[in-house]
């Protein structure tokens, strides 16, 4: 492998930005302190978490910066939103609505309280993804506390009509819940336009660094706490402050509000090279998803009479690197969920190939993989008993 | 998470490729499959699965049809699952998939709305998964396509020279559509010399179809019908005197009562025409009540009960079929019936405005079925389970992977490897594979080719699914199972040879993945 590696599984995990380790690096180099001490050296450490919570707040528009709470990542921010809103709400009721396709996160999260007596409603989404709202509709009762839907979907890219939810939500009177994970920082995020409650954030998915992520909680929102302690940040999440982390997610945020335009015209631009070359140069090859309400940088492409999984491995050779929905690459050996809740046959699923850019890809990627996917699609294929004669 | 041997493998698979004249050829995967004489909706009618033709198209779990890679045909001796619906009832191996959804057990699911909750858990079966109650979707076909006129296209006989001529071509309109159904549903012809006519017949009592009737053959052929009552039979029949147009409806719509069907291009076009069509069958041949409220429509042909159901769906009226035995009642002969049965309250009020009845039946009862987003859910009322003991096939469907039957969608799938053997002086001189599959699965199939090549067949049937991970050093756990079929199907193309040449093969010799379990029937 003489060439350099192409990554194109931003999805699965991002690369840290460098401006975000210099940004970093005083934290972890000269500064220390307890943002909670009242001594100088304390109160400098409250100020640079304060600031890089303003930086978060500003990404997404929250009205004030307290609402915006630092969690150890993405996981725990959903933990926290779920099962506080659910707990701390079960004077009002007992039942949860979801969809089908949402982040395995959210999934265990609910099974969990479904376990322990909540009754959980799973929405259908049509074959582009998209939630039916009019499921939604139907199903939300006066004894619904929360209603979470991913912002936009992780595997497939598809942006959910948020808003639209978070308005029948309000008029029972439940919360909106949204894992907006895979969309921050990549696409303009409004809490307050689009009438969010609660919102997840990572900050590895906008560069930044591992090991912190945050909840975006409404003011007012009820919500119970699941790590007790010294009750810092409002109480909802005890612990001291990860100020270095903070402060490089802080950053993370700032240049993504700078940038984010800029990157999603380039990534969409790379990723529609992609998409096109590859629908047009291998047969039997479809994309997964919306064609147009999509994040800018994720495409989702099916390929029939192959796995994902030899897939995967044989772009590996090549350099580059990449997810797929295959069941053989997952650990329950189930293809996703996703495909499945599309109503993408099992065997169609194995074969498809997940494709997230980033910040660091450059235009010449697109080539990189549309030059040597034929191939590999057609090797694989002649190996393919099911494939049929004219594509092997 | 591979051995650097499995990668290399991988990376560098042996022996792929087909042997063209191997002497054992062995297949594993899923042995999934349905009976020979289970009929597959193909454009415009359904046939028996033996008698598919390559170059059939066949309905999909998506709605469309598409185009068919193969047929698969083998011996089979186990289990065989009836599932019955309110569309008739398939017959299938145990482990074959069946689109549908689980209903969980309790009374908040008794009902559709709870039902309806589950349409997100839409997904592939085992049949043997499934129980009575459980949901089953069966797609609606939404390809459309319009026809503005038909060639008559009639050879004139020899003989004839006074039948007067019908139109060259005729348009496919409303009236049209009505005559056709009026035509199935009572029409009849003969066709011999100087006997050539066409005729309708209608009871006494239905005098407003018949003028219908008749103004419509004026309309359709440019020719007048001669009424002919017998009052003994309580029928009148309108026959067109014409040789031309006989020659022409039996062309379109076949002859025999058992034989008749819609012509394909009908079962495409716009729900407006085929509303008129329904209309002219259920005039013809159908029954409505509209106090009961059910509608039914009977008839002899098979292949027509199968096109009014899919007529019936495009509207979003939902079917139920039920086939009546041939019987003998009171000293008549009953010839085998189907029938076509409405029997939802939204259903019959979709059935009676295209009928023009008066609809107005307050009472609105949850029905136990509904059409959503293409897809006619229904409920299975019933498995069976008997021996089944000879052939069975399955198809490979282009693109959707998915056929359908009468009464439920069921996935292809086929076999996932395939190992060919060329044997030579009782050693294995070529083997050969193709895999789908994962890593795993295309190391072990090039590794399996590489142990069993110049081995004796003996010593080749003693190889192991252990041997061939532990050749590779190792596989992951969770890949012991799902990947490493290689062995398996090296021993199948043995043990196929062996029947082929007549060995018995020594005892004990079982393949690993056949004795596995894989459901509880």
């Amino acid at each position: 492998m003489s060439e350099k590696i192409v990554y194109m599984d931003y999805a699965s995990s991002s690369r840290v930005d460098p401006r975000v380790v210099e940004a970093m690096l005083p934290y972890l180099r000269e500064l220390y302190g307890n943002p909670s001490s009242q001594h100088s050296v304390g109160s400098k450490m409250k100020g640079a978490l304060e600031e890089a919570r303003a930086k978060v707040a500003a990404l997404i528009n929250a009205e004030k910066p307290s609402e915006v709470v630092l969690t150890s990542g993405a996981t725990e921010g959903t933990n926290v939103a779920l099962r506080g809103v659910a707990l701390r709400n079960r004077d009002r009721g007992n039942h949860i609505i979801a969809s089908k396709i949402e982040h395995i996160s959210v999934l265990n999260t609910l099974k969990y309280l479904a376990k322990n007596g909540f009754e959980v409603t799973y929405l259908p989404v049509d074959r582009y993804g998209t939630v039916d709202v009019e499921a939604l509709k139907s199903t939300i009762t006066d004894k619904t506390t929360l209603v979470t839907v991913g912002y936009a979907n992780n595997e497939v890219g598809t942006i959910q009509p948020i808003r639209e939810m978070a308005e029948i939500a309000h008029s029972k009177k439940a919360y909106l819940h949204t894992d907006a994970v895979p969309a921050v920082g990549k696409i303009p995020v409004d809490v307050v336009k689009d009438g969010i409650d609660l919102m997840t954030i990572s900050s590895w998915d906008m560069y930044g660094p591992y090991g912190i992520g945050g909840i975006y909680v409404k003011r007012g929102t009820r919500v119970e706490p699941l790590i007790l302690g010294g009750g810092q940040e409002g109480g909802l999440r005890s612990g001291t402050e990860n100020v270095a982390g903070a402060v490089g997610m802080g950053k993370a945020a700032e240049l993504a509000m700078a940038e984010m335009a800029g990157d999603a015209e380039r990534l969409s631009k790379i990723r529609d090279r992609i998409v096109e070359r590859v629908l047009k140069e291998v047969p039997y090859s479809f994309l997964n998803g919306h064609p147009t309400r999509r994040l800018p940088h994720n495409a989702n492409i099916r390929f029939s009479f192959v796995e994902g999984e030899s897939l995967v491995l044989s772009l590996d050779m090549e350099g580059i690197m990449l997810s797929s929905g295959s069941a053989c690459s997952s650990k329950t050996l189930e293809p996703s969920h996703v495909l499945i809740a599309m109503g993408i046959p099992h065997v169609e699923a194995q074969g498809s190939l997940l494709i997230s850019l980033g910040r660091f890809n450059v235009p010449e990627d697109a080539d990189r993989i549309a030059d040597v996917l034929p191939r590999i699609i057609k090797g694989l294929r002649q190996m393919s008993p099911i494939a049929p004669e004219e594509v092997r | 998470m591979y051995s650097q041997k499995v990668m290399e493998h991988f990376r560098n698979p042996r022996n792929v490729g087909e042997i063209p004249d191997a002497d054992g050829i062995g297949k594993v995967g899923n042995p999934i499959c349905v009976p020979p004489d289970t009929d597959v909706v193909v454009k415009g009618s359904a046939v028996p699965i033996r008698a598919i033709n390559k170059s059939d198209t066949v309905l999909s779990h998506d709605g469309a049809f598409h185009r068919i890679n193969k047929r698969f045909s083998r011996a089979y001796a186990g289990t065989i699952l009836d599932i019955k619906n309110r569309l008739g009832n398939t017959a299938l191996t145990p482990d074959h998939m069946v689109f549908g959804f689980k209903v969980p057990r309790g009374d908040k699911y008794r009902y559709t709305r709870g039902k309806k909750r589950l349409v997100g858990d839409l997904a592939w079966w085992h049949a043997c998964e499934l129980d009575k109650g459980d949901m089953v979707a069966y797609p609606v076909p939404n390809e459309s396509s319009d026809v503005s006129e038909i060639e008559t296209n009639v050879e004139k006989s020899e003989h004839d020279f006074k039948s007067i001529e019908i139109p060259p071509r005729i348009k496919v309109d409303g009236d049209f559509m009505r005559f056709a159904g009026y035509f199935l549903a009572e029409g009849n012809t003969r066709i011999e010399r100087c006997k050539t006519y066409a005729t309708l017949t209608f009871n006494t009592n239905e005098e407003d179809n018949v003028m219908d009737a008749c103004r419509l053959v004026r309309n359709v052929f440019g020719v007048d019908a001669k009424i002919e009552r017998r009052e003994e039979r309580k029928t009148v029949n309108i026959v067109i005197y014409n040789a031309h147009a006989a020659r022409f409806l039996r062309k379109l719509f076949g002859g025999k009562d058992d034989e008749r069907s819609v012509p394909e291009f009908m079962m495409f076009l716009p729900l407006d025409k085929q509303a008129e069509l329904i209309r002219g069958l259920w005039h013809g041949d159908g029954y409505i009540d509209v106090n009961k409220p059910r509608a039914s429509y009977s008839t002899v042909s098979k292949v027509l009960a199968q096109q009014i159901k899919m007529l019936l769906l495009r509207q979003g009226i939902i079917p139920s079929v039920y086939e009546e035995k041939t019987r003998v009642s009171k000293g008549v002969h009953h010839r085998k019936t189907y029938r076509v049965f409405v029997l939802e309250t939204p259903s019959i009020r979709k059935l009676s405005s295209i009928l023009d009845v008066g609809f107005n039946f307050k009472k609105n009862p949850r029905g136990k079925a509904w059409i959503e987003n293409g897809m006619l859910f229904v409920p299975i009322t019933g498995i069976e389970s008997t021996e089944y003991g000879g052939f069975v096939s399955n198809l490979e469907v282009n693109v959707a992977h998915s056929y359908v039957t009468p009464s439920l969608t069921v996935h292809n799938c086929g076999d996932l490897m395939w190992i060919y053997i060329k044997v030579k002086d009782n050693r294995l001189e070529d083997v050969k594979f193709k895999t789908f599959g994962c890593g795993a699965a295309i190391a072990t199939s090039s590794m399996v080719t590489e142990m069993a090549k110049g081995r004796t067949i003996e010593e080749a049937l003693k190889i192991s699914r252990q041997d061939v991970a532990d050749a590779l050093d190792g596989l992951p756990p969770i890949k012991m199972h799902c990947s490493n079929l290689a062995s398996d199907g090296l021993k199948a193309a043995i043990l196929d040879y062996m029947k082929k040449k007549g060995i018995t093969p020594p005892e004990g010799i079982k393949i690993e993945s056949e004795t596995e379990e894989k459901c509880d029937v």
